[in-house]
C-alpha cells in the first residue's frame, strides 16, 4: 500500500530525535512495558489484534528521516507489527530475552520503531512485552496502547467485532503543537519560566556531579505496599494535596539533604494532555517541567507538600513550554550543564485491563533515558500499592549508591506518613535507622581506657628510666635524656619562682634550638601551659599575643626577642645562670584537666585566639600516636615544625615519652628541601612531619630520594593532601609509610588518621577516628548524614581543647552541647565540610566559609585544585579567585597552557582558571602552610580573540569552536584538539559547519587546519579536503622547528588516532602520521610489512631527509615502526627514538589463526568504538558506522571498505613478517590490564632489540591505550624521555 | 449501586477540597484544580464500588460533570 504521509515532528519528538542522534547507537530511548496475563490466551487471535491496534496507531507506524528541512516523520500505510512467541522459555529466560531485545539501539530511519513478544512462561501463564522508542509514544501512550488492545483482543475472543477504535491522528498533535508555538501563551509560558528559573541555584546532582547521558540506565526496583500507600494518601488528604505531592516533597526533603541545599529544583515529568485532543493519541507528548522548591529545615513538612501543591499547580499552568526550549532559553544546551536535580515522575496511567476477563499486571521494564537519577512512580489502578524504580544514570551511580538513595526515600516515606506532619523538617534525618547507628555508633567505636597521665610525666619517667639515651640533637650538641632533663628541671624551678605553676601561662621565645626544647620542658615541669611566640612573627602579633593570654612571664633566648611595651615579666635566656637550682624534677600540683599549651590560631575576624588545650586531650593524643605508629629507642623523629604550629607538639614530646631520639633543625630549615633531605639522610632521621604543600616541594628536589631506607613513616596533616602528592611519595620513597592526619588546634593536634595506599584512587580520606574520639558529619538541622551525603564536621571526645583564651562567647559559639553524646558533653564545630565513606573513613570536602561564587555559580575551589593537581607534570596546583576570576597556580613542569586547556576539557567553563599561572614554589607562611596572599597576580594576555577577525567565515567559525567545545573564548587562532577537541566533536563540528555555511568538511581536513583562521582560508581557497586525511603521509600537527615524530598507524591503516597525542606533546613538536596506502586511491595493498615499511620510509624521508628520526607505534604500527627503523639503520641513519604502544612481535602471531572478514568487520567496528552486534556483512558495518556517527562514517564507502581489507591483511603479512634486529633502546608501553591473549609478552622484543626495553605499565586494555587518561600518562612518559632527546 | 450526578459532584467536590455547592455541573474542572491524579483516584473509586467502565481517557478529555454522568451510568 502507498500513500505514506510525511509530517515534521512535534517539539516533544525533536528533543528526543535529538538526544537520539546525539548518539545514534544508543538502545537508551527505547521504552517497555511487560504485562503479566495470569489465564490463558491465544497467540494467533493476539496477533490479529495487534494488528489492527497497529493499523490504529499512527505513531507506530513512523519512520524519521534527517532531511535538509529538518528530520520529518514518515507515516507508512501498514506495518506487520513484529511479534515473537516463544512457548519455549522459561520466566528467566523471557526475562533475559527481553533485556537483550531492549539492548538493541533502533534505527529511526529504518523502522519499525516498536516490537512486540509473547511469552508463554507456564502453564496459563502469558507475558506480553512491549518495546517503543520514546520518539513513538510516551508512558501514557503505552497505557493507551495497552487498553486498547486488550479490548479488541477480548471483542475477538467472543467473537464478536471489536468497537471501532477512537486513536487521534499524529497531524493532530503536529497542528496543535504548530498553533501554540505560535499563541500568545508560548510567549507568556516563556516569559513565565525565564522569571521563575532566573535566578536558579545549580542543579542539585545526588552525585556531586553531572555526566552526559549513557547507553543504558541503572535501575533499582522498590515497592510501597498498599498500606504505606494508604496512609500516604490519608496525609495527602489532610494536607489537601495529592499524594504524588507528598512523594515529590518526599523526593526534595531527600536532595535538599543529600546536597546540603536549601534551594532544589526538582524535575516532574508531566503527560500533558488534560482536556486535549491528544488524550486519545498513542504518541510522544510528555515534557519534563522544573519544580523550584525552598526546603528550609525549620518549616514544616506540610508546609512543604502546600508549596509542592501550589507549586506542581503553577508548573501546569505552563507546562506546554518544552523543556528543551527552556534550557535553550538559560543558554543550558550543552553538556554537563544541568538544569533540575532528580526527577520525580509519577505515572498514574490506567492499566486495569483485562483479556477476555483474564486479569493483567503490568510493570515497567524501561522508562527511557535518563540524565541524572529520575524517581518512577507507578501507580497502576490496581490495588497493589505503588512501583518505585529509581533509574540512575550508570556514570553517576553504583548500584550500592542507588540503592542507598532509594532506601532513604522510602525510609522518609514510611516514616513522614506516620509522623506529625506540622513538625519541621530539621526533625527528619535523612539518613535510615541503619545509618545512624553505622555513621553515629559504629564508626566511632573508639572507646580505650588511658591513665590519668599528663604530657610531662612520662617525659619525666622515661628519663628516669633511659638517662643514658641520647634524647635530643641539634648542629653538635647531643643531650642524653639525664642531661635534658636536669637542664629543664633548673630552668623550671626558676620559672615556678617567677610565679609559673598549673592553670598559668608561660610565653616560650626561642628560636629552634636545644634551648627551645628545654624551655618548654621546664614550662611544662613547672606546671605551666606554654604560649609559644613564634620569633618570626611580627612585633605587632607578638604584643597582641602577650596581652591576649597575659602570661606570668616569657622565656626568650635574648633581652630584644619580645616587645617591650606589654607588662610581661621576662626571662632571657642570655646569660642567665639557673646552676643554683636543683636538677631533680620539681613538685607541682598538676592535673590531666590543667591546660598544656595555648596555641593562636587565625580567626576569620582576623584577630587571633588563643586555643587552651588541657594535658589529658594531648596525652591521648600521644597515647593513641604510640600505639598507632609504636616509637622505639631507634627512632629519630625530626623537629622542623615551628612551636607556634601544634604540629610541632607530637614532634616534641611523643619521642622524648618513648626513649626515642629528637633531631632538631635548624632555624629556617624547615623551607629548604634540600637542607631537609640532607639532615633526614646524615641524622638518620625515621619519623617526620610534612604539610602537604611542603612535602610537594620536598618531593619535587631530587634530593629526596636520598631519604630511601632511613625514612620509616612519614605524616602528613595541615592541609587537604592531594592524591597526586600520595603517588609522587610511594614513586620517590617507596619504602616508606605515608600517613595523612586531620585535626584542628581545637582538638590536641590531629583527630583522624588514614595510612595512603599507593593502590589507592580518588581522594586521600582524612580517615578514622583516634581513641576516645567521635566523629560527627551533620546537616544543617544537626542530624547526621549518611556515608556519601556531605555535612559539616564535628568533633566530640577527649582531646577537645577546653575553648578559646578569655573568650567566653566564642567557645560557646563553635564547642556546642553534643546531642549525641552523654549529658554536658561537647562537640566542637570545624567548618569543614566532610562525608563519610561507606568503610567508616572521612573525606575532607572544604570549607563552610570559604565557598567561592562565580558568575552566580558555586565553585569548590578543591575540585579545581585536585584537577590541575592530576595533570601530569605538575607537582602541586592551588587555585583561588581573584578580581572574579579563577585562578590557578602549578609548581612542576608542565606547560600551564596545556594544564588549562587540559581542565577545559573535563572541567565546566564556570570552573576553568581564567589563567594558570607556573610557579617555581608556592609562597608558604611562617609555619610553612601555603601563603596565598602571596601568589601572584596573573597576566592575562589580550583576551582570547586577541585580534579582529580576518573575515565573516572566520569569526563563524570560531563562534563554532567555542560552540562545541564549550569554549567561550576561543580565538580564531586556536587549535581544534588543543582545545579539548575530540574525533566524537570533530564530527559535531564538521556537521554544524554544514548545517550553517553548507560547506562540506571532512574531519580529516581539521587536522590539517585546525584553527578557525586556517579552516576559513581553506574553505575560502574552495578546497573540498576530502582524501587529504587519507593520505600516506598524514600531517598532525606542522607547527614547529623540533624533531618530527612519525607516528605509524594500527592495523586497520588510519593514523587519526595519534591526533590526541600530537596535542598533548606540545606546540613545538612536528607530529606526522604514516598510513595505509591504499585508503583513497587504487594502489594496491602491500605483500609483505618490509615491502610496507620501506614505502613509509621513503615517505618520511620526504619530510626529513636524514636522521636522527623518532619513530612511534601502536598495535601493528609499533610491528611497522620496528620495522622501518631497522631499515632506516641499515641505510646509515640515526634512529634516537623507537616507541612501541602495546606491540607484539610477528613470531606471538604466528601460528595463530589469522582473522576471517568477520573478525576484520569487529576490529573496524572497535576503531569506531563500537561493539559488534548484530552486524554480519560489510555493508551491516558500514551502515552501523554510520549511524554511531563515527568519523569513520564520513568516509567514502570505498575507503570504508578498502579498511576491511587492511585489517587482515595487516593479520596476514604480521604474521609472514621476519622481524630484523634494531640497535639501541626501545620505549614500550603495555596496557596492563588483563586481556585474552594472554600469551603476548613484551619479553619477546629481547632478540630483536640490541639495547634496553624500558617499560611503562598503564592500568588499561590495548583499545583504552589511546584514550584520555592513559593517553595523557602516555604523553607524559613521551614528552618526558623527548626532551632529555632535545637537550 | 448506580452513581448519581449528585454522588459524582461530592465525590468530586471531596477530591478537590472544595464544597459541593460551588461546582456547577458544566464547571471545567481542571478550573477546580483536577489533575490527571485526581482523575485517576475518583475513577479507582467508582470502579472499585460502582463497576464503573469508563476509562481515563474518557474522563479527562471532557473534564466536567455533565459529561461525566453518562460515562458513568448516572444519565
Amino acid at each position: 500500500m502507498s500513500g505514506a504521509a510525511v509530517l515534521p515532528l512535534t517539539a516533544a519528538q525533536s528533543g528526543m530525535w535529538f538526544a537520539q542522534a546525539l548518539d545514534p547507537l544508543s538502545p537508551a530511548q527505547n521504552t517497555a512495558e511487560c504485562l503479566e496475563i495470569d489465564g490463558p490466551l491465544d497467540p494467533e487471535l493476539f496477533a490479529a489484534a495487534l494488528r489492527r491496534v497497529t493499523a490504529e496507531a499512527e505513531a507506530l507506524r513512523v519512520t524519521v528521516e534527517d532531511t535538509p528541512d529538518g528530520p520529518r516523520q514518515r507515516l507508512a500505510g501498514e506495518v506487520e507489527p513484529p511479534l515473537a512467541v516463544r512457548t519455549d522459555l522459561s520466566a528467566e529466560e523471557a526475562g533475559a530475552w527481553m533485556r537483550a531485545d531492549l539492548a538493541e539501539p533502533v534505527d529511526l530511519a529504518a523502522g519499525p520503531l516498536f516490537g512486540h513478544a509473547l511469552f508463554r512462561v507456564g502453564p496459563d501463564r502469558w507475558w506480553w512485552y512491549q518495546r517503543v522508542h520514546h520518539l513513538a509514544v510516551d508512558g501514557y501512550g503505552h497505557a493507551l496502547l495497552v487498553r486498547r488492545t486488550a479490548e479488541v483482543y477480548t471483542a475477538l475472543a467472543r467473537g464478536e467485532e471489536p468497537a471501532p477504535g477512537r486513536f487521534g491522528r499524529l497531524s493532530d498533535l503536529v497542528e496543535d503543537d504548530g498553533r501554540y508555538r505560535a499563541s500568545p501563551a508560548f510567549a507568556a509560558d516563556r516569559a513565565h519560566w525565564a522569571r521563575v528559573l532566573g535566578d536558579r541555584p545549580d542543579a542539585p546532582r545526588l552525585a556531586g556531579r553531572g555526566a552526559l547521558p549513557s547507553r543504558g540506565v541503572r535501575r533499582c526496583r522498590a515497592h510501597i505496599g498498599p498500606e504505606t500507600t494508604e496512609r500516604v494518601r490519608d496525609l495527602a488528604a489532610r494536607l489537601r494535596a495529592t499524594w504524588p505531592d507528598v512523594l515529590i516533597a518526599v523526593q526534595a526533603l531527600c536532595t535538599a539533604r543529600a546536597t546540603a541545599r536549601t534551594d532544589v529544583v526538582l524535575g516532574l515529568p508531566m503527560m500533558g494532555r488534560m482536556g486535549s485532543a491528544a488524550l486519545r493519541v498513542p504518541g510522544m507528548v510528555m515534557n519534563v517541567l522544573p519544580l523550584r522548591l525552598t526546603v528550609a529545615p525549620r518549616d514544616t513538612f506540610a508546609e512543604l507538600v502546600r508549596q509542592v501543591a501550589l507549586g506542581v499547580r503553577e508548573v501546569r499552568r505552563h507546562q506546554r513550554y518544552r523543556y528543551e526550549d527552556i534550557r535553550r532559553d538559560l543558554g543550558l544546551l550543552g553538556e554537563n550543564r544541568g538544569l533540575v536535580g532528580p526527577l520525580v515522575n509519577v505515572m498514574p496511567f490506567d492499566y486495569a485491563v483485562d483479556f477476555a476477563g483474564v486479569p493483567a499486571r503490568s510493570r515497567n521494564l524501561a522508562a527511557g533515558p535518563v540524565e541524572d537519577l529520575t524517581v518512577h512512580i507507578h501507580d497502576r489502578a490496581d490495588g497493589g500499592g505503588l512501583r518505585v524504580d529509581h533509574d540512575g544514570n550508570p556514570a553517576l551511580y553504583e548500584d550500592a549508591g542507588l540503592a542507598a538513595h532509594q532506601e532513604r526515600f522510602l525510609h522518609l516515606v514510611e516514616r513522614l506518613a506516620a509522623a506529625d506532619p506540622h513538625l519541621p523538617l530539621a526533625a527528619h534525618t535523612a539518613a535510615t535507622p541503619g545509618e545512624s547507628a553505622l555513621v553515629l555508633d559504629e564508626f566511632n567505636r573508639t572507646a580505650r581506657k588511658v591513665p590519668p597521665t599528663t604530657l610531662i610525666g612520662p617525659i619525666e619517667a622515661r628519663a628516669a628510666r633511659t638517662p643514658e639515651a641520647t634524647a635530643l640533637v641539634f648542629r653538635d650538641t647531643e643531650l642524653s635524656y639525664a642531661e635534658l632533663n636536669t637542664r629543664a628541671n633548673r630552668l623550671a624551678r626558676h620559672l615556678q619562682a617567677r610565679g609559673a605553676g598549673p592553670g598559668a601561662v608561660v610565653g616560650v621565645s626561642v628560636p629552634r634550638s636545644a634551648e627551645l626544647v628545654v624551655a618548654l620542658l621546664a614550662v611544662l615541669k613547672a606546671g605551666a601551659a606554654y604560649l609559644p611566640l613564634d620569633p618570626d612573627y611580627p612585633e605587632r602579633r607578638l604584643a597582641y599575643m602577650l596581652r591576649d593570654a597575659a602570661p606570668v612571664c616569657a622565656v626568650a633566648d635574648r633581652a630584644g626577642r619580645l616587645p617591650g611595651d606589654t607588662g610581661t615579666d621576662l626571662v632571657v635566656l642570655e646569660g642567665l645562670d639557673v646552676s643554683a637550682y636543683a636538677g631533680t624534677d620539681p613538685a607541682r600540683a598538676l592535673t590531666p584537666a590543667h591546660p598544656a599549651y595555648v596555641i593562636h590560631t587565625s580567626g576569620s575576624t582576623g584577630r587571633p585566639k588563643g586555643v587552651v588545650v588541657p594535658h589529658r586531650a594531648i596525652d591521648n593524643r600521644l597515647r593513641w600516636m604510640q600505639h598507632a605508629y609504636p616509637l622505639g629507642a631507634g627512632d629519630r623523629v625530626l623537629q622542623k615544625t615551628p612551636s607556634s604550629f601544634d604540629v610541632s607538639v607530637w614532634e616534641f614530646f611523643w619521642p622524648l615519652r618513648e626513649g626515642a631520639t629528637l633531631v632538631v633543625a635548624e632555624p629556617g630549615g624547615h623551607k629548604d628541601p634540600v637542607y631537609l633531605s640532607r639532615l633526614i639522610r646524615e641524622q638518620s632521621v625515621t619519623t617526620c612531619h610534612f604539610v602537604p604543600s611542603m612535602l610537594q616541594a620536598f618531593l619535587s628536589a631530587k634530593e629526596a630520594a636520598g631519604c630511601r631506607g632511613a625514612l620509616r613513616r612519614v605524616f602528613c596533616s595541615g592541609e587537604a593532601l592531594p592524591r597526586e602528592s600520595a603517588r609522587s611519595f610511594a614513586r620517590v620513597l617507596p619504602g616508606t609509610e605515608l600517613h595523612n592526619l586531620y585535626g584542628p588546634t581545637e582538638a590536641a593536634v590531629d583527630v583522624t588518621y588514614h595510612a595512603c595506599d599507593r593502590s589507592d584512587g580518588g581522594p586521600v580520606p582524612i580517615g578514622r577516628p583516634v581513641w576516645n574520639t567521635r566523629l560527627y558529619v551533620l546537616d544543617a538541622a544537626l542530624r547526621p548524614c549518611p556515608p556519601g551525603v556531605p555535612g559539616e564536621l564535628y568533633l566530640a571526645g577527649g582531646q577537645l581543647a577546653d575553648g578559646y583564651l578569655g573568650r567566653p562567647e566564642l567557645t560557646a559559639s563553635r564547642f556546642v552541647a553534643d546531642p549525641f553524646g552523654p549529658p554536658g558533653s561537647r562537640m566542637y564545630r570545624t567548618g569543614d565540610l566532610a562525608r563519610w565513606t561507606g568503610r567508616g573513613e572521612v573525606v575532607y570536602l572544604g570549607r563552610t566559609d570559604d565557598q567561592v561564587k562565580l558568575r552566580g555559580q558555586r565553585v569548590e575551589l578543591g575540585e579545581i585544585e585536585a584537577a590541575l593537581a592530576s595533570r601530569p607534570g605538575v607537582d602541586g596546583a592551588c587555585a583561588l579567585v581573584r578580581e572574579d576570576r579563577l585562578v590557578g597556580y602549578v609548581t612542576g613542569t608542565a606547560d600551564p597552557a596545556g594544564v588549562r586547556a587540559a581542565l577545559a576539557r573535563e572541567l565546566p567553563e564556570h570552573m576553568v582558571p581564567a589563567a594558570v599561572v607556573a610557579l617555581d614554589a608556592f609562597p608558604l607562611s611562617p609555619n610553612g602552610k601555603l601563603d596565598r596572599r602571596e601568589l601572584p597576580a596573573p597576566v592575562f594576555a589580550g583576551g582570547a580573540g586577541g585580534r579582529p577577525f580576518a573575515s565573516a567565515r572566520e569569526e563563524a567559525l570560531t563562534r563554532l569552536f567555542a560552540e562545541v567545545l564549550d569554549v567561550p573564548g576561543a580565538g580564531p587562532d586556536d587549535a581544534f584538539f588543543d582545545l579539548g577537541g575530540t574525533s566524537l566533536l570533530a564530527v559535531r563540528l564538521v556537521a554544524r559547519v554544514r548545517e550553517e555555511s553548507g560547506a562540506e568538511l571532512t574531519v580529516g581536513s581539521l587536522f590539517e587546519a585546525p584553527t578557525p583562521a586556517a579552516l576559513a582560508a581553506r574553505l575560502d581557497a574552495d578546497r573540498p579536503g576530502a582524501g587529504d586525511a587519507l593520505g600516506v603521509l598524514l600531517p598532525l600537527r606542522t607547527e614547529g622547528d623540533g624533531t618530527p615524530l612519525f607516528a605509524v598507524h594500527p592495523a586497520g591503516g588510519l593514523s587519526w588516532c595519534y591526533a590526541g597525542l600530537a596535542a598533548r606533546l606540545g606546540d613545538d613538536r612536528p607530529v606526522y602520521g604514516l598510513q595505509a596506502r591504499g585508503l583513497a586511491g587504487d594502489d594496491r595493498l602491500p605483500g609483505t610489512l618490509w615491502e610496507e615499511a620501506e614505502d613509509y620510509v621513503a615517505q618520511l624521508r620526504a619530510v626529513r631527509p636524514h636522521g636522527p628520526y623518532r619513530l612511534l607505534g601502536w598495535s601493528v604500527g609499533g610491528v611497522l615502526a620496528h620495522t622501518v627503523a631497522v631499515l632506516l639503520q641499515r641505510a646509515g641513519e640515526e634512529v634516537e627514538l623507537l616507541a612501541l604502544l602495546d606491540a607484539f612481535p610477528s613470531e606471538q602471531w604466528r601460528g595463530r589463526p589469522a582473522p576471517e572478514e568477520g573478525d576484520a568487520l569487529t576490529a573496524v567496528l572497535r576503531m569506531a568504538g563500537v561493539e559488534r552486534t548484530g552486524e554480519r556483512t560489510r555493508e551491516d558495518v558500514l551502515a552501523t558506522l554510520r549511524r554511531a556517527g563515527s568519523p569513520l562514517a564520513g568516509l567514502p564507502d570505498r575507503t570504508l571498505s578498502r579498511i576491511v581489507d587492511i585489517v587482515p591483511n595487516h593479520a596476514r603479512m604480521m604474521r609472514e613478517h621476519e622481524q630484523g634486529r634494531y640497535e639501541g633502546d626501545m620505549l614500550f608501553f603495555t596496557a596492563a590490564a588483563p586481556r585474552a591473549e594472554e600469551w603476548l609478552t613484551r619479553e619477546a622484543w629481547r632478540p630483536h632489540v640490541s639495547g634496553a626495553i624500558v617499560n611503562h605499565d598503564l592500568e588499561c586494555t590495548h583499545p583504552e591505550l589511546m584514550r584520555d587518561r592513559h593517553l595523557d600518562e602516555v604523553a607524559a612518559v613521551l614528552t618526558a624521555r623527548l626532551k632529555e632527546l632535545d637537550a | 449501586m448506580p452513581l448519581t450526578v449528585e454522588q459524582i459532584r461530592a465525590d468530586i467536590a471531596d477530591c478537590l477540597g472544595e464544597d459541593p455547592a460551588d461546582i456547577a455541573v458544566d464547571d471545567d474542572l481542571v478550573d477546580h484544580g483536577l489533575d490527571s491524579v485526581r482523575v485517576m483516584t475518583l475513577l479507582e473509586g467508582w470502579r472499585r464500588e460502582h463497576s464503573v467502565t469508563a476509562d481515563f481517557a474518557d474522563l479527562a478529555e471532557r473534564p466536567a460533570i455533565e459529561a461525566w454522568a453518562p460515562l458513568l451510568g448516572a444519565a
